[in-house]
């Protein structure tokens, strides 16, 4: 009994002491073991992934609405806006809102039509839309727009009608410079142009609004949210100059009007000495405004009678030709103008100077060619010296020259004056120059001949200009560029180009003479149209075939006609390239770079260096010509009129009998040719009557001035007068014959030797 | 055993039923009640604000205050369950453990119209002023009938038959009916529970091993996902990103409400995933706006909290007068750490997803009015330990 007992107690005991054991370890794995697992777990979670899955949670959690931030302002050098952006509204419709609500539909749509000028119709149609919350009306409208419209909203209790702020980007002038600034989408962003290149400066950053939001897309009970203000975009200053640039487009506008020119034409107006683009345009142009109207009515012709994709595809095609800025996308072979770039490694090389003698038969052998090459003159020149030679464009002696400087020397000019590169212009799809392998160059001298007079090759606008530019301007050849500075909001300037040259090319020296060099292709040469009184221009003309354009129905091929001319020549400040890429050549002008872009060069000019600032330093020649000021005669005794008349160069004649002057015509401080006739009225009434300007066109000046006289009109020379030759005619005139105007008025004549073969 | 004995033993259960309650337990107890009353008003009243039709300050705070009657009740409730001697329990467990398991049979009954289903598992009875879980009783009446059968047994646990069978055979048939509901995590719970006092209780070693083995095999099983039933599960555990939109939503959710906590937490009330992205939130899934709301620092202060109670309720039952008193907080306490356990894996996606409750905290009048009763009786187990009370 007590032993059964003890073996109870004992297995009492066992079973206590195992409990207690089992128990203990228990409490191990449940009370530490899992909690260490799951603070393990929790420290992933919350201290490592933290932010991972805090991003993505906010992502879920909050709704941000961004606030646009304000584009730059795109300047021109002189600080006109050439882009803007102003703040408009774009306004949407909830046609879920409006049902429910049970708003005036047709009310709606007939307002809202009116006000936005948009079809009530079409605004019907998103209407039916019931389960819609979001109908766009009307994108980006103006601000007394938006207003009517929420004016409308406020009286008819409306609700369902939303404008949301926008931004809308204005070019006040419309297709100014249009494929250089380029334009922005519908949503702001810089598509082409500066605006696209500059986008990054341009657009800011957008401010953010977060606003918490549930999980079915509701603002929360208490509110939560956080702002980030907007960085509104940097601005830029450009160096184009909108008037010379307005100088230029007229130009080329007219040039191509005159010439009918086929393809479009383009135009650089650049300064030198620091590479800056002080205009640049490019033919057909559009609207900055509206960039996807076709602007050319050629172009605009093309689309007519076409429908559906046809239209669609055509309507692409030309949108992208008038986007593209010929002057640095397209490519050419630069022809005679090139032979600037010959002329200044010969005369650096010292392998040429300005006593050279070329003869010029008309053709010449280049030995690995077997036909002889043509110069312009199939007559050929004769015997010419280097100034005579230039003046002349004359290729047998420009190939002499290119030989003389070797394949190898030739190359390394390329290379230094740019044309292997691309210049680097801070304008969007810059094209490059196509040129021979350095390999396929030095195996014969063929390529060299053609070469040497710009031929076989091709260079776009840009790198030509900037070649010919350090050629002129003592050697040094530097970055064409666009953007002058960079302004934050606040103004400050955070970038600003600097001129620094890249390489200079040739001596301060030789750079000199080949100024003077081109200086005598426009006084008397090939260039003589380019003449300014009063102005020292230099330039080389150019008319070259397009390779690969001859067909049956175009047996003569496309040329490209183009000028260049620098001024003041003797101490270079701006260099001016045209080009227009095959002209009709059924105007009846004969179609070369001397006829055509010389002439408009030479206007060109006359507008664009009284415009900077150059005072026109008249010869005694030209003096004669020059334009002055009538003195005021009125009230004056004759004697002291004719004295004061006298002195300022005029010729008079009097009218009437009295001592004293009652009238003069034209009027002091008219500006007139200095050889015009001063009619003084001595008490006799001013004759009132209208005159009739005659036909000028074709004449000599000698005879254009006696018909114009003889109408009682004053007549004022553009363009060369030197050369006394008989095919220097009369091409245009500013006032259309048979217009009847006031007696006195001045007629500007042009003048043009129409027998210039470059 | 005399008359006199009797009578004696009678008297030295009321003395030693009158002891002090283990302070330090009770503590614990009344912060976590209290906290987690707390985070049911936190986490719960951005949906009740918009799920109401009339949304009032009053529809938002209804959650809250159902949960906070309930803590007021079942505190007081347990302080009274704590007098009651535990000895006494033992005689209602057969007829507890009848009761619920017929309860268990009525929620399966097709058609039964008290028979309360939400989320595709029927889990719950309609008894008028509320719905009650008999799973939350199953458990309990397992506690009860396990330690009064278990303490008396001894060291014929070793015994197959005796220690292990009729064990296995109640618990079968318990999961049975519940897997009919279905409520697999209730299922796991209950061999959890049964495995770890049957453990305590005194079984072989053989069968420990045997036990151990049939667990690591079946998770091993499960977590494979080899078997047909609950792949889907298995490969949202994997990967719960893939999943986001549909059956990984849930999982999804937790986690960027407990990575959003990092450190510091968010603050108190300022938790933004109960903003409807969550769901369960003041349910299963509350500890996922604890660790969005309070943070590493708040979460791990309330499973440190958690793991104070859990050791405290072992440390009670290994100094418990006896060997019933001692089982019945191994019950008690292993049910708590379990639920503790898998809840905050399921929500930081430790384990599988299943539904499955965290003590104190969850909202649910009735299962907090049982808990805390369980925690009545462990504090009346707490009363009788015999010598000096430390703590």
């Amino acid at each position: 009994m007590q032993n059964r007992h003890d073996k109870k107690e004992n297995s009492a005991k066992m079973a206590t002491k195992v409990l207690k054991t089992r128990t203990l370890l228990l409490s191990v794995v449940l009370g530490i073991v899992t909690f260490v697992v799951l603070l393990c777990r929790l420290y992933y979670l919350q201290i490592i992934q933290h932010e991972a899955l805090q991003e993505k949670a906010v992502a879920q959690q909050t709704r941000s609405s961004t606030i646009t931030a304000s584009r730059g302002t795109i300047y021109d050098a002189t600080g006109e806006t050439l882009a803007v952006s102003a703040t408009a509204e774009t306004i949407f419709i909830s046609p879920h809102e409006i049902t429910e609500n049970e708003c005036d539909k047709d009310l709606i749509a007939t307002k809202l039509g009116e006000i936005l000028n948009v079809d009530a119709e079409k605004i019907r149609k998103k209407e039916e839309k019931v389960e819609s919350y979001y109908q766009e009306v009307k994108k980006k409208a103006e601000q007394d727009e938006a207003d009517a419209v929420r004016a409308f909203i406020n009286e008819n209790d409306i609700s369902g009608i939303y404008l949301v702020p926008d931004s809308k980007r204005y070019y006040p002038f419309g297709s100014l410079a249009a494929q250089v600034i380029g334009f922005v989408s519908s949503d702001n962003v810089g598509l082409y142009g500066i605006e696209a290149l500059y986008e990054e400066e341009l657009e800011g950053t957008a401010g953010l609004v977060v606003t918490e939001k549930n999980a079915r897309g509701e603002d929360v009970l208490y509110k939560y949210e956080q702002y980030y203000d907007a960085q509104n975009g940097d601005s830029l200053v450009l160096t184009i100059n909108s008037t010379i640039q307005h100088y230029l487009e007229q130009a080329l506008a007219d040039a191509v009007k005159k010439y009918d020119v086929k393809n479009g034409a383009t135009g650089i107006v650049m300064n030198v000495n620091t590479g800056a683009v002080m205009a640049m345009a490019s033919l057909p142009n559009y609207d900055l405004n509206n960039p996807r109207n076709i602007q050319d009515e050629k172009l605009a012709a093309q689309l007519e009678g076409l429908d559906g994709d046809a239209r669609l595809e055509k309507l692409g095609q030309l949108q992208l030709k008038q986007w593209r800025n010929k002057a640095i996308n397209d490519t050419y072979e630069p022809g005679s103008t090139f032979k600037i770039i010959t002329l200044a490694m010969a005369l650096e090389e010292g392998l040429i100077n300005e006593n050279s003698t070329y003869e010029c038969g008309g053709k010449i052998n280049v030995p690995g060619w077997p036909k002889p090459i043509w110069c312009s003159r199939k007559t050929g020149h004769g015997h010419q010296n280097l100034g005579q030679a230039v003046a002349n464009s004359c290729n047998p002696a420009f190939i002499q020259i290119g030989l003389k400087v070797g394949t190898d020397k030739f190359y390394q000019y390329i290379k230094d004056f740019g044309f292997l590169n691309k210049t680097n212009i801070d304008l969007q799809g810059e094209g490059k120059g196509i040129f021979f392998e350095e390999e396929q160059f030095g195996k014969n001298v063929v390529s060299l001949a053609s070469a040497a007079f710009g031929q076989t090759f091709n260079v776009t606008p840009i790198a030509l200009a900037t070649a010919e530019a350090a050629a002129v301007n003592g050697g040094y050849l530097r970055q064409p560029y666009i953007v002058q500075e960079v302004l934050d909001s606040k103004g400050n300037v955070t970038y600003e180009h600097d001129s620094t040259p890249i390489r200079q090319v040739i001596s301060e020296e030789t750079s000199q003479r080949v100024c003077n060099l081109l200086e005598g292709v426009v006084n008397g040469g090939t260039g003589k149209n380019a003449y300014v009184a009063g102005y020292r221009i230099g330039g080389k003309t150019g008319t070259a075939d397009k390779t690969g354009t001859k067909t049956a129905d175009n047996p003569k091929g496309d040329i490209v006609v183009s000028f260049v001319g620098i001024a003041p020549i003797d101490d270079p400040e701006i260099i001016i390239l045209l080009a227009l890429d095959t002209p009709s050549r059924t105007t009846g002008t004969y179609p070369s770079g001397g006829n055509m872009v010389a002439p408009v060069a030479g206007r060109l000019f006359a507008q664009v260096l009284p415009y900077l600032g150059f005072e026109p330093n008249y010869s005694a020649d030209e003096m004669v010509g020059a334009d002055t000021n009538v003195p005021n005669c009125v009230g004056l005794s004759l004697e002291e009129a004719n004295k004061k008349l006298k002195e300022n160069g005029f010729a008079c004649r009097t009218v009437g009998e009295g001592a004293t002057v009652t009238d003069q015509t034209p009027v002091g401080g008219s500006i007139v040719p200095g050889t015009a006739e001063v009619v003084l009225y001595l008490g006799a009434e001013k004759n009132d009557k209208k005159c009739v300007v005659p036909r000028v066109a074709g004449l000599t000046a000698e005879q254009a001035n006696k018909a114009l006289t003889n109408a009682g009109l004053i007549m004022k020379v553009l363009g060369s007068t030197s050369g006394n030759t008989n095919n220097i005619r009369v091409t245009t005139q500013s006032v259309a014959a048979g217009s009847e105007v006031e007696a006195g008025t001045v007629v500007s004549v042009q003048l043009a030797d129409t027998s210039m073969v470059d | 055993m005399t008359a006199e004995e009797k009578q004696e033993k009678r008297r030295i259960n009321r003395i030693m039923s009158k002891g002090p309650i283990d302070i330090p337990f009770a503590m614990l107890v009344l912060l976590l009640t209290s906290i987690g009353v707390l985070m049911v008003f936190s986490a719960s009243y951005a949906r009740a604000f918009y799920e109401a039709s009339n949304p009032t300050t009053m529809a938002a705070l209804s959650v809250f205050l159902r949960q906070f009657v309930f803590a007021v009740a079942g505190v007081i409730g347990m302080f009274v369950v704590s007098r009651i001697d535990y000895h006494w329990w033992r005689r209602w467990a057969v007829p507890i453990l009848i009761g619920a398991i017929i309860s268990l049979i009525l929620v399966i009954i097709p058609g039964n119209p008290l028979a309360v289903t939400s989320g595709g598992a029927t889990r719950w009875l309609n008894i008028g002023i509320t719905n009650f879980q008999p799973s939350e009783v199953a458990k309990f009446a397992v506690i009860l009938y396990f330690a009064a059968t278990i303490s008396v047994k001894k060291n014929k646990m070793e015994n197959f038959r005796e220690g292990i069978f009729d064990y296995v055979l109640i618990m079968g048939f318990i999961s049975i009916l519940m897997l009919k509901e279905p409520h697999l995590s209730g299922t796991l719970l209950i061999w959890c529970i049964g495995a770890s006092m049957m453990f305590v209780g005194g079984i072989s070693k053989k069968m420990i091993y045997a036990g151990v083995i049939v667990g690591v095999v079946g998770i091993v099983v499960l977590a494979s996902g080899i078997l047909p039933y609950g792949q889907s599960r298995i490969m949202q555990w994997k990967d719960p990103w893939a999943y986001a939109a549909d059956q990984g939503y849930q999982t999804v959710q937790s986690l960027l409400a407990i990575g959003s906590g990092g450190l510091a937490g968010v603050g108190f009330g300022k938790g933004r995933q109960k903003l409807l992205y969550l769901p369960e939130e003041h349910n299963d899934m509350i500890f996922a706006i604890v660790c969005e709301e309070l943070g590493f620092i708040g979460a791990t202060l309330i499973l440190s909290l958690f793991c104070f109670l859990v050791l405290r309720g072992y440390w009670i039952a290994l100094h418990a007068r006896d060997r019933f008193g001692g089982l019945l907080a191994v019950g008690i306490t292993t049910m708590i750490a379990m639920q503790t356990f898998l809840n905050v894996a399921v929500v930081t996606n430790t384990v599988p997803n299943t539904g499955i409750s965290l003590p104190f905290f969850s909202y649910g009048g009735t299962a907090l009015l049982i808990q805390l009763f369980e925690m009545g009786i462990l504090l009346s187990v707490s009363r009788q330990m015999p010598g000096p009370k430390s703590g």
